[in-house]
Order: C-alpha cells, then structure tokens, then sequence
C-alpha cells in the first residue's frame, strides 16, 4: 500500500521527461484510437469508457504469441475475463509485407483456428495505436482503467522466454492488475518491461 | 497463402519449432539453415587445474540476429548452462559488445549479426580421470529477421587431457576477446558521475579518449523491475559527454544503474570498444548495529526505565507507591517485600506482554515503530487523555474511587485495593501510564532494538522494566532504606495534590499532539468531552458517596453515564472524527512542506535541500528544532546558502514518509537528511543536533561543490 502510493506518486513525476516516442507512462490518459475488426467494425477506446479495458498487441507469427495461444493461456485470460466485464481489444500493428500482418479474411481465420475470446482482434497496418502506446512488442499488454487510465503496461508475464513450459510457474501480470483493480484496490505491479517480438511498424 | 496453411495446423508448429536443431547442431525454418551452433575451446587440450576459455559460438543466416544479456525492446537474450562433472567450474558468460539497431517505430535491440561467440571461463578440477572429456551444454536462443524464432541445442566439446597443451581457434578468441568491455579505467583517462534528473539518470563521462571518438553510446543493462527508456547524449562539450538514461519503472531511489560506455568511429564499427559502468548502491546503506554494542543498548534500556519513574505522567503513580512503603515502614518486612515484589512484576507483565506483542506483529510482516504504534493514531492519544484527567481529578480530591471497606485507606484506594493483587496492579498501571511517555523519550534505543531479532526486543524491554522497578526492588531488598523516607503526614495530601498538576501538565502536552494530528477543531471538540468527562467525575465525588441515599447514587450514576457516553458520541463519534487537519498547513521560519515531488523539483532545480522529519509528539524533535534549526544563526546559514528547507511532518504517520524513514533505516523520527545537490549521495545527521555539527557539514559541501 505505502509502496504503490509512492510509486503513483514516482509515476506521475516521470510524465513530464518522457520522450515522445516513449510509451505513456501508467497513471497517464491512455490515447483514444479507432480501428476496424475483421468484420469491418470500428471499435474505439473511448466507447468502452466506464469498463476495463486490456489491450493485447498480437502478432500470429511470433513465438512468444504462439506461447501463449498455443498453451490456451491467452484464450483462457480472455474468456475469464470478458466474462467479468472486461473490455478485451487485440490489435495487430504490423505493417503490410511484414511476417504478422493480417488482412480481414485472415484475421477471421486466426480467431477461428484459435478460438480466441478476445471482444474484438482490431487491424492496426498503419500502426497508429501502435505507435500511440509505444508499443514495441507481441505481446504487449496494457489495461485501461473505467476512467480512462493506463494501470497496467509491460509484460504479460514474469518469464521472458518462448516456452509455454514456463507458464505454469511465472506471474501473470495481466491477472494480477486486473483482479486487483476490480477488487477496487490499486495494481502492485504497474509497469514491467514487455517481452516478445518486435512490432514490425512501416 | 502459407500464412493461412499454418494457421490450419496451429498447435503442431508451436512446438515444431523447438528442438529443431538437428544432430547437425543447426537450427533450420523452412528448409533454410538459420543458426549453426557449437562449442569450441581456446585449446586444443585440458591440463587437470588450469583453466581455460570455452564459447558457443553462433553463426546466423545474413540478415538474421541473436541478442545481448539485455536485449532492448524486443528479444531475448541467449542461454548458455553448461553441465559441467563434479569438481568442475564455470565463470561468467562474457558478452562482446553488441551491435544497436534501430527499427521502425522507435524500436532499440541489441544482438550480433553473422556471428557471435560467448565465451566462458572454464575450470577443471586438478585431477581429472579419463580422456577425452566430453563437456556439454544447453544453448537457448532466439533468432529474428522479420520474424523470431527460438532455437536450442545441446551441445558437446571433446576434448583431451594433457599435460601440455597448445592454443586452439586463435584467430577467433581473439577477435571476440577484442570485442569485450573492459573495466572502467582509471580517473586520468576517465571520470563518471552519476546524477538524478527528473525520472532521467545522468552519467556525465569526462575523457579525452572518449571525446576522441565520434560514436559514443550508452548501453544499459538493467536489473530486476527496472524498466529503461532509451539512453541519449544529453550534451558533449568539450571531454565532458553526459547519456541520459529515461527510467520508466518507479524506482526513484535508483541512483545508476549498471552499463558500458561505448565507444568507436562509426556507428557498430568494428573497433569498438567498452567500459563497464558499475552500480552504485542503491540507497545509503540502513544503519547496522552501533558498535556501542547491544550491551550498551540494554544499559542505556535501563538508565531510561529509571528515569521513567520521573517522568510526569509516571510520577504520581509512583509517588503513590512510594507513600505506600512510608505507610508500610512500621509493618513486617515480609509484607513490603511482597508488595513490592508485586509491583514490580506488573511493571514486568506489562512490558514483556507488550514486547512480546511487538515480535509478533513483526513476525506478521506488519510495519512496526514504537511512535507510530501509539502515537500516531489520534483515538489512542484522545483515550490517554481522559485516563490522565481521571486521574489528575483523583488526585486533585475532586472524587475518590472507594470502595467500601478501604474508603479509610484513602491514599491507596484508586485500584483494587491493597495487598499482593493491588500492589501489581499499581505495577501495571504505572507502566500502561509509561508507556507512551517513552515515544518521545527511549525512541531511539526501541527504534534501535526494533530493528533487532525478537531476542534483542525482549531484552530491551527486560532491561527498561528493571530499570524502571529498580528503585523499589531496592527497597524491598533492604527495608531498613526506607527510614530515610519522611514520615507520614498531612505533607502527603499537598504532595498528592501537586502531582494533580504535573498530569493535567501531561494533559496538556496530549491536547498538543491531538491538535497537531486533527486540528484546532478536534482539539475543541476532544476538550468538550474531556469537560464533560470532568463533570462526571465531580458527580462521582459529590453524590455517589457513603450517607448519600440510594435514588440520590442510582440517580447520579445513570446521569454520569448518559453524560458520558451521549457527549462521547457527539462530541467524538461525530464531530471530533469528522474534523480534519486543514492541507494547507502553513509552516512558519520558511520551512515548505515535504512531498516526494517537492523534493524532486527543488533537486532537479539544482537546489541543496534539507529535510526535518519530525511530529508533534517526538520530543527530541522539539527540542532539536527550537535549539539548533530555528537558531538564528542555523536559520541565517541556510537561507545564505540558499537552501531549501523541508518539513516531513510524521505526527499520523504518514505512509510516504514511513517508507523514506525506512530507506535510511530509521524506525521513526527525528531524522535530518540534506541532500547537496543533483549529484552527492544524501547526508544524514544523528539524531541529537548541535549548532556547530550543522555548520561544519554546510561547510564541507560548499567546499566538495566549489571544487567540482
């Protein structure tokens, strides 16, 4: 409790050295963006206001994304937690040519063939979101607050290597902010260094 | 399509792809050959006890990369665990400095292109019984393009053993052995300092070898949670280049962090060289066991529960007793040795009960000091006040606690009775009154003993419970003292009745901490009730006594109540608890208060700062505060030199302020830091200040800035 006061407190002084290009810092307003879905629907942020949102940025091709949808892990986070409310937004940032860029059709197949739970897998090929979030890596994760704030971003989880083996035994950050933000209390853990491919931007 | 072909076969390729490493120790994706991995040695044989340098060595595909021990953005970095026989020993993995790349989106990874080799110190026991020796080792990597890949390989180096040996892969040791950072040279080639600006690390280098070269870089290798921003060149100005290094995580206290200094012609040329940046310590170092010793704790443990028995809240009570042993000069010595065997084992009870509280709340991990625990919480110091006014009332003559058969016995009445029983009893209410008389005055030796095993806390206590009962252990011992005691007499009821004051003077000092904590309003509200609690102590000693009717006792005693508890509910329950301390507390003397932020700014702002941590209830506090910082001449010095004065006000124990005492290991106020400017590790002042320790120190720093 006294260490997360101080670190909200530390998080919100980081705010004003940040490079541009840097990510938001947590406690910060999280960028609004608008994407479309495989189906053609647009999903902005600023229409799931009030709910918690995850951001998930996602890439078929790589492994450490396969280490999670592989094992079910991701999927199982997500029925979880959809089924609690929780707003779930994949996006894709790739640009087209490159390995993980998806078109509609395939990102349909992808969320078929997968059986993901995710609320909507958005398209992101100019990677605008992306870049709004600095997100740099698949997966990278960030959740939203009701009010619209960044309380969570980094990491999925604790152990940064390839192997879904190693699931079982690491922290799952993604859970433990969500279950301790909707229990009402602040997240511990706000910011970790994520881990994974990078996004292939234009 | 062959991307929409695998999503076909999803889970078979996402553990296709491990353990695709062949015999042939290459790692192929999609018939192309992505990473060959092996072991080599830098000798062609092992002699039994000396060491020698083994490697993995990779060679990637064109245009394919592995990664650093910290790979930057995205990656990870690679593995290598030998499995070594019995008796034999591996060094460290040594990293060559890595390649930096940039990639659309602000993306920084570090990695090797083409090729790489991991070398590590191998060490071998002095005897070794077969050969060749078969070593082996597991390689974790993951390889990236566009894409990533992992791989891994268990690997074997063979090699014989010898009693001659001659050096093996020249060539290749050597070209790597170039390629790895060394340790930071001396001051005459090159100067670090490290320095806290804003969330930004600064490393200013000064190095006329470093400004030599065009390329100059800072790579971080962070640890733990510490999430980094990419480091930049703040400013090159003659030999002098500062890298700013952007920490994203929340670890304020981080003071640098560990790196290489980077340095070539071009931009990953292959000249380039590295030094290693080490970490300084995180946070200065909490404070370890005085060398005065524990022993010298305990005596000092004792001294202060002698002293105790002086302190005004403590001394009526004791008086008391003390007139007991006058009362009880003329009877047996077996009874005053009972008794006052009694009353010391209340003291006894108490304090133990209450250390061994203390050990198990802090076996519980909760956060324990010894003001915070009583003092911090306002209901606490408000339930202390209407106990002592009780009790100044009582000894004051406003109502007596009689009962029936002692009502004669006047003096000793005000618990149980006499004997055994009441004589611990005095014991322990003489100390629950001690108690919180010791915040301000044994705070440093509990605080001491707080930070110690369980062992050292009930020590401490024992000690201070001795201390406190010695005097009259003393007595019982030898009774025939107590004839230097005055007589009995009229004098005693005077005695009794001063001591009245001396409370209502402790009464005073409780009013003072409530009114710090919740305000003037609370205070007001509090002293409605203490009046009321007043009145229903005079009801007590007027109606409620022996001759008086049973309705005018019934009468009294229902009325006393309904006063009691209705003006507890209103004045406490309602008002009182509502009432908060206005935030904008002025602060007099300029003194601003203490905020994480305020600090921070004032630092970054290129201030000197000092910071007071301190609480109304601490008297140490007080008195440092009205003797050495509000002195003019303290006062004039600081505002000379034009430093920024921080008031950490701990009265109700404020977490923040909690979590920074303990970063200098201190379990509670008084605590004085100045911290010198952007780049000097903070100074920590004892807890007793003098006028001249403050001076000196503003004088050394001026000093240590003047010559920088």
């Amino acid at each position: 409790m006294k260490t997360k006061s101080i670190a909200a407190i530390l998080a919100s002084l980081t705010t004003t050295t940040l490079l541009a290009l840097d990510s938001p810092p947590v406690g910060s307003a999280a960028p609004d963006f608008s994407l479309t879905d495989a189906k053609g629907k647009t999903h902005s942020l600023s229409q799931y206001k009030g709910k918690y949102v995850v951001l998930e940025w996602f890439n078929p091709e790589c492994p450490f994304v396969k280490k999670h949808y592989g094992s079910g892990n991701m999927q199982k986070l997500q029925e979880e937690y959809t089924g609690k409310g929780v707003v779930w937004l994949t996006i894709d940032s790739n640009a087209p040519g490159s390995e993980g860029n998806m078109t509609p059709e395939q990102a349909a197949k992808v969320a078929a063939a997968w059986k993901t739970h995710q609320t909507a897998l958005l398209l992101d090929p100019e990677g605008k979101a992306g870049r709004a979030y600095g997100a740099k890596n698949t997966p990278n994760m960030v959740v939203v607050s009701p009010e619209g704030k960044i309380a969570y971003e980094g990491a999925i989880d604790s152990k940064a290597t390839p192997n879904p083996a190693d699931i079982p035994s690491s922290t799952n950050y993604v859970k433990v902010a969500l279950d301790e933000s909707l229990a009402g209390k602040p997240v511990t853990t706000a910011n970790t260094k994520p881990y994974g491919c990078s996004v292939k931007y234009q | 399509m062959p991307l929409a072909f695998r999503f076909a076969v999803p889970v078979t390729i996402f553990f296709s792809i491990f353990g695709a490493v062949p015999e042939g120790k290459s790692q192929t994706y999609e018939g192309k050959e992505l990473v060959k991995a092996e072991l080599v040695a830098d000798t062609n044989a092992i002699i039994p006890g000396k060491k020698f340098t083994a490697g993995l060595l990779l060679r990637m595909a064109p245009g394919w990369h592995t990664y650093w021990k910290f790979s930057g953005d995205a990656g990870i970095p690679t593995e290598l665990k030998w499995k070594l026989p019995p008796g034999w020993k591996a060094g460290e993995l040594q990293w060559p400095i890595p390649l930096k790349t940039n990639d659309p989106g602000d993306i920084q990874t570090y990695g090797y292109q083409d090729e790489v080799l991991l070398m590590q110190e191998i060490i071998p026991p002095a005897k070794i019984d077969n050969s060749p020796v078969k070593l082996s080792a597991e390689a974790n990597w993951l390889v990236c393009e566009k894409i990533c890949i992992p791989g891994s390989a268990t690997l074997q180096l063979e090699i014989p053993t010898s009693t001659t040996s001659k050096v093996a892969n020249t060539d290749l040791f050597a070209r790597y052995r170039q390629l790895l950072p060394k340790d930071w040279p001396g001051a005459d080639v090159a100067k670090e300092k490290w320095s806290h600006v804003g969330s930004e690390l600064h490393l200013s280098v000064t190095s006329a070898t470093l400004a030599n070269h065009p390329v100059a870089d800072f790579y971080p290798l962070p640890e733990g949670n510490i999430v980094v921003g990419h480091p930049k060149i703040e400013s090159r100005t003659g030999n002098e280049i500062i890298f700013a290094v952007p920490i994203d995580s929340a670890s304020k206290d981080l003071l640098s962090i560990k790196g290489l200094v980077v340095f070539a012609q071009r931009p990953n040329g292959n000249d380039r060289a590295a030094w290693r940046v080490a970490e300084r310590a995180a946070a200065p170092p909490a404070k370890s066991v005085p060398a005065r010793g524990v022993l010298t704790f305990l005596f000092f443990g004792f001294l202060g529960g002698l002293i105790l028995n002086l302190m005004p809240c403590v001394l009526p009570v004791i008086s008391l007793k003390i007139f007991g042993f006058i009362q009880q000069a003329g009877q047996s010595r077996e009874k005053i040795w009972r008794s006052g065997l009694a009353f010391a084992a209340g003291i006894f009870a108490w304090f133990v009960g209450l250390a061994l509280l203390l050990i198990i709340l802090k076996a519980a991990g909760r956060e324990v000091t010894w003001g915070g625990f009583q003092f911090t919480n306002p209901y606490f110091v408000l339930l202390l006040s209407v106990i002592v006014l009780v009790f100044a009332l009582n000894l004051l003559g406003v109502f007596e606690i009689s009962l029936p058969q002692t009502a004669t016995r006047g003096l000793l009445s005000w618990t149980a009775g006499e004997g055994e029983a009441g004589s611990f009893f005095q014991g322990v209410f003489a100390t629950v009154l001690a108690t919180p008389c010791t915040a301000p005055f044994l705070g440093t030796a509990l605080g001491f003993a707080f930070t110690q095993s369980p062992v050292i806390i009930l020590s401490m206590f024992v000690a201070i419970a001795a201390g406190m009962s010695a005097p009259y252990l003393l007595l019982c011992a030898q009774p025939a003292w107590l004839r230097f005691l005055p007589k009995p007499g009229p004098w005693m009821t005077h005695v009794k009745q001063f001591m009245g004051f001396l409370l209502l003077a402790t009464l005073l000092f409780l009013l003072y901490v409530l009114g710090a904590q919740r305000g003037s309003d609370a205070l007001i509200w509090a002293s409605c009730f203490l009046l009321v609690v007043s009145i229903a102590c005079w009801m007590k000693g007027a109606f409620i006594v022996p001759g008086a009717s049973i309705a005018t006792r019934r009468l009294s005693l229902v009325l006393m109540l309904v006063l009691v508890i209705g003006s507890g509910i209103y004045f406490i329950g309602d008002k009182f608890r509502s009432s908060k301390l206005a935030t904008t507390s002025q602060l007099a003397g300029g003194w601003q208060a203490f905020t994480p932020e305020r600090l921070q700014e004032e630092l970054a702002d290129g201030h000197a700062v000092f910071v007071d941590f301190t609480a109304a209830w601490c008297l140490t506090c007080k008195f440092n505060e009205a003797s050495v910082l509000e002195s003019a001449t303290v006062r004039e010095e600081f505002q000379r030199r034009g430093i920024v004065k921080l008031k950490a006000d701990w009265t109700n124990g404020d977490p923040i302020i909690t979590k920074l005492l303990q970063q200098f290991g201190r379990p509670g106020v008084p605590l004085y830091v100045l911290y010198p400017g952007k780049s000097a590790e903070p100074i920590v002042f004892p807890e007793l200040l003098t006028k001249s320790i403050i001076l000196d120190k503003l004088e050394t720093i001026s000093r240590t800035i003047a010559s920088q």
